[in-house]
């Protein structure tokens, strides 16, 4: 009885020193969010029937819960209704070129946000077929070239803008695809 | 004569000099764009390595987080201007990135170190402090030990047999 109690006491005692040298795991997967929100930064009223000249607004924020400050980059991608998304069974981006991008750091437990403007600048409608030459995103000039066909279904011409979540692995010194995108689709309008 | 050729043939040479300037100008101005580009890179990448190591020492990273978010936005801007071909933007704002980049790579270095320092001085301290008190527990158990075993047998001494008879 004496002999446990104060090998009770002699532990807490020693707590402080085994604190330092017994690892404690991490609980729980490390994972990152990736979020769009419409122009009232809620998720709702997003831009959909979008016009030439006219600025619509995004907010695209990004959490980090990977148990330690990651940097990030955001790589904004535009097309149409038939090219390639990422391919999420594959953890493979899509082969399109990015057309603007973010590069951020986050700390463990916080949150990266800003806001991301778009304005079509140069678009020709040639019988079934759209072709947007330019976008402006966050008031830079941005060439795209991208075609789209009558969509005769939904009755509109369709384009998607979305964002792909890259993370900078420091073991092979680039950015990997972090598997993670958002996107919001897109209807030209006849004006 | 000879000065008359000379007036003649030296401004086309000099126009002939100047044009072939011009055009290696133009053509490597997009090698020392990409150049730039991918120094900025490297630097942004070591110095957000650096401020790893600060954080993983323990260090408070969130201003050196801030810094490099600016030079993550300079980064950004001149991969997009060198996508629209502007590659003097895309040299400037790169070359602002290596200079924000390089400066936060120092400061997360020495902030590793001071942190690491004042680090070992604690584990130092807290060690100590943890080996006395086990020492102190020790000996105060095997003391008090002592002194209640001594009690004991004191008592026990003490005490006086006493006869019954059987039955009374």
């Amino acid at each position: 009885m004496f002999l446990a109690g104060s090998l009770v006491v002699v532990l807490i005692a020693a707590a402080p020193t085994l604190g330092l040298v017994v690892p404690f795991p991490r609980s729980g997967e490390g994972f990152s969010e990736l979020w769009l929100l419409g122009p009232n930064h809620m998720a709702e009223d997003y831009p959909f029937e979008i016009g030439v000249d006219e600025e619509y607004r995004v907010f695209v924020g990004v959490g980090n819960h990977m148990g330690c400050s990651e940097y990030y980059t955001v790589c904004v991608k535009f097309r149409n209704q038939t090219e390639p998304l990422p391919d999420v069974s594959n953890s493979e981006p899509s082969p399109l070129p990015s057309v603007y991008e973010f590069r951020f750091l986050v700390v463990d437990g916080e949150a990266w946000e800003s806001l991301f403007t778009f304005k079509l600048l140069d678009v020709s409608v040639q019988g079934d077929s759209a072709s947007v030459s330019s976008i402006a995103m966050n008031g830079v000039a941005c060439s795209v070239d991208s075609v789209s066909m009558w969509d005769a279904e939904n009755d509109g011409f369709y384009y998607q803008l979305f964002f792909e979540l890259w993370l900078y692995n420091m073991t092979s010194q680039r950015f990997h695809y972090h598997n993670r995108f958002v996107g919001i689709w897109l209807k030209l309008s006849a004006s | 004569m000879f000065t008359r050729k000379f007036i003649v043939v030296f401004p086309v040479i000099l126009v002939c000099l100047y044009s072939s300037l011009m055009l290696e100008g133009l053509a490597s101005n997009g090698d020392v764009a990409t150049l730039a580009i991918n120094q900025a890179e490297d630097v942004v990448a070591s110095a957000y390595e650096a401020v790893l190591g600060a954080e993983q020492a323990g260090a408070n990273v969130s201003s050196l987080i801030v810094q490099l978010n600016d030079a993550g936005e300079f980064l950004a801007e001149a991969h997009v201007a060198y996508r629209l071909g502007d590659f003097d933007g895309a040299i400037v704002s790169a070359n602002q990135c290596s200079a924000i980049g390089e400066s936060v790579e120092s400061e997360a270095d020495d902030l590793r170190v001071q942190v690491y320092g004042s680090r070992v001085m604690d584990s130092w301290l807290t060690v100590a402090g943890s080996l006395v008190g086990v020492v102190l527990v020790v000996f105060g158990s095997y003391w008090s030990w002592r002194v209640f075993r001594r009690r004991y047998y004191r008592e026990v001494l003490r005490v006086k047999p006493e006869v019954a008879e059987a039955g009374s």
